[in-house]
């Protein structure tokens, strides 16, 4: 869903000539607990799902009828599932399979973006065009588009990561689009002109390097975001459909048993919650302390 | 004003249109023929040929949408494939219950939101404040489901206070209160949030400016600083930003609908895509759409009315 999100606060975009002094950004980031504690939980998070295979050490596809609905605790410690497949395990692949959910539809929305972004601070005739183009896109919600791509490709991780990516499109480029317009005020952007410097190169040398921060932080966010939205379609059905391992679609099954094992959709919306709330802090702290004077 | 009003709704009248075509392309697209479907598994081709020249299925695209357009204007948004009910009649049945939910949501996170920001911002730094502002984190973290499944599990399920399926009934009875309020709950729970946090920012910036010292050094007692100087300017950035939230709103009605089985839009929407109803799919999500649409028209028209700079610009 257009989550709300987690700053209310527009992302930073370089107000002054200079750009904000990189040195120290590791302190500054860290100056508060919980940014540190975000950042190791969220690398926790990347890891475990980069080596799930490896940490799992079963498949998570494996049933094991004599074992069912076991609560957590004792032989399986987060429990089995109504198949009696090891909850640890599945909540390990489903980690995995959100997360690269969330990473395809940032890099590929935001690529997208970004290049729009870009084109539009570059070339004022289409500005307006695409600028309203991306205002029509902002303007509706992330679940109609989930909704709409599901009913014309069918329900999977595709449309929803389809969906994801859209959603993520024209906040990208307003973004990007901002933070060029500042950096394509600088004189070394006329002297690079100047020297007859290409606009493809200007913008690849000169300009591109100059909006990382802004990017970066964004991406940072949005992640979080593109997880939340994603979990939340795959739950309602049209994303990953079962017996995928993938943590909406598990909360999903899990209702079915919520009353006599609630652990079935507790543990992975919880995991749900806590990857998502570790990118968002992350995401503020490195704002932060990527540009002080948005501090509030 | 009138004119900012009709500016406006002009710049509406292309993302209307916007939403339209997407509405046509989605039956365009769809792996299924209506004519095949409507004849039924026995049909012979010649059939299936008279119900496309019946349905204006061999007619060129555009010609197909206008007559598209058309059928709109009159209210015929078709006929589920599934039930045979028309499209619209199930939607007027829903369009109720979802915008019951939805403002039953915001009756009660909005002031909340307001409340919890406001004095987090007059004790800055405080205890408070950072508990607030923690709040408002997860709250734009949490799953909508997994508060929904929660309430169910304690309040429903273990401690039996409140039903958790279905909507109990008209909303000024018990029962239609009852049944209301899990949903609401959760739906507002993930909203009051992000409302605190925006109503913080707003109450800061304006505290700091020249009218809230003037107040105070006039000697204003310090309750109505903060309500009338502080809150009240702080409410126009506030409106805004709770009309951008919109969007959030209704995504967190899907998912709350679902789970607590309420009989509304969303509701509506998923089940139909889930069991490839395309009419219903397609009506469902033109309504969405457009209701969306005029709820943010009708938030832009308001924030005019709160703040008069909106009208000169």
């Amino acid at each position: 869903m257009s989550a709300a999100t987690a700053t209310d606060t527009p992302i930073l975009v370089p107000a002054s000539d200079t750009p904000p002094p990189r040195a120290g950004l590791l302190r500054r980031l860290f100056t508060e607990p919980g940014a540190a504690i975000a950042a190791v939980m969220a690398i926790a998070f990347v890891l475990a799902a980069v080596f799930a295979p490896w940490l799992a050490g079963a498949d998570p596809y494996e049933t094991n009828l004599r074992a069912t609905l076991r609560p957590p605790g004792g032989e399986y410690l987060l429990g089995t599932d109504v198949q009696g497949r090891d909850m640890v395990v599945r909540c390990l692949y489903g980690l995995r399979l959100t997360l690269l959910m969330g990473l395809v539809a940032v890099v590929i929305g935001g690529s997208i973006g970004i290049l729009i972004g870009f084109l539009a601070a570059f070339y004022r005739r289409v500005d307006g065009l695409l600028m309203r183009l991306m205002d029509m896109l902002l303007s509706f919600p992330a679940i109609l588009f989930g909704l709409a791509i599901a009913a014309i490709f069918g329900p999977g991780v595709l449309a929803i990561v389809v969906a994801m990516s859209i959603a993520t499109v024209p906040l990208m480029a307003r973004i990007v689009r901002g933070a060029a317009l500042v950096v394509m005020k600088q004189d070394y952007i006329d002297a690079a002109r100047a020297v007859g410097m290409s606009d493809a190169r200007l913008i690849w040398r000169h300009v591109a390097p100059n909006c990382l921060s802004p990017i970066f932080v964004f991406a940072t966010l949005r992640f979080g975001q593109v997880i939340l939205l994603g979990s939340a379609l795959s739950f309602l059905g049209l994303g990953a459909q079962p017996p995928t391992a993938e943590l909406g679609a598990m909360a999903s099954e899990g209702r079915n048993f919520l009353f006599f094992a609630p652990h079935i959709s507790v543990v992975p919306s919880v995991l749900i919650f806590l990857v998502v709330l570790a990118f968002n802090v992350l995401g503020d702290a490195l704002r932060d302390a990527l540009d002080p004077r948005l501090r509030i | 004003m009138l004119q900012h009003i009709v500016r406006r709704l002009l710049t509406a009248v292309p993302v209307m249109f916007g939403v339209l075509l997407i509405g046509f392309v989605l039956l365009q697209v769809v792996p299924t023929d209506p004519a095949t479907v409507r004849a039924g598994p026995m049909a012979t081709p010649d059939v299936i040929e008279a119900i496309r020249r019946d349905l204006g299925l061999d007619r060129p695209l555009w010609e197909q949408f206008l007559r598209y357009l058309w059928r709109l204007a009159q209210g015929d948004l078709g006929v589920s494939i599934i039930n045979n009910v028309p499209v619209a009649q199930e939607l007027g049945a829903t369009i109720g219950p979802t915008l019951e939910l939805m403002l039953a949501s915001l009756v009660w996170s909005i002031p909340l939101g307001l409340l919890l920001g406001t004095v987090a911002a007059y004790w800055r730094g405080s205890l408070f404040d950072r508990a607030v502002m923690a709040f408002a984190v997860a709250g734009v973290s949490i799953p909508v489901f997994f508060v929904g499944l929660v309430l169910i599990w304690y309040v429903g399920f273990k401690w039996q206070l409140l039903p958790f399926t279905g909507r109990g009934g008209p909303i000024w009875t018990i029962e239609g209160l009852r049944a209301i309020a899990l949903p609401a709950l959760t739906l507002g729970g993930v909203f009051v949030g992000p409302i605190a946090r925006m109503t913080r920012t707003a109450v800061l910036d304006v505290l700091s400016a020249d009218h809230v010292r003037t107040a105070r050094a006039k000697g204003l007692a310090e309750r109505l600083v903060v309500l009338r100087h502080a809150l009240r300017n702080a409410l126009i950035p506030v409106v805004t930003l709770i009309g951008l939230q919109i969007g959030f709103l209704l995504g967190g009605a899907v998912v709350t609908e679902t789970i607590f089985s309420w009989p509304g839009v969303g509701r509506l929407a998923v089940g139909a895509i889930l069991s490839s109803d395309f009419p219903m799919a397609q009506g469902t999500i033109i309504v969405l759409s457009l209701g969306f649409i005029v709820i943010n028209l009708i938030v832009d028209i308001l924030y005019a009315v709160l703040d008069p700079r909106v009208r000169a610009s």
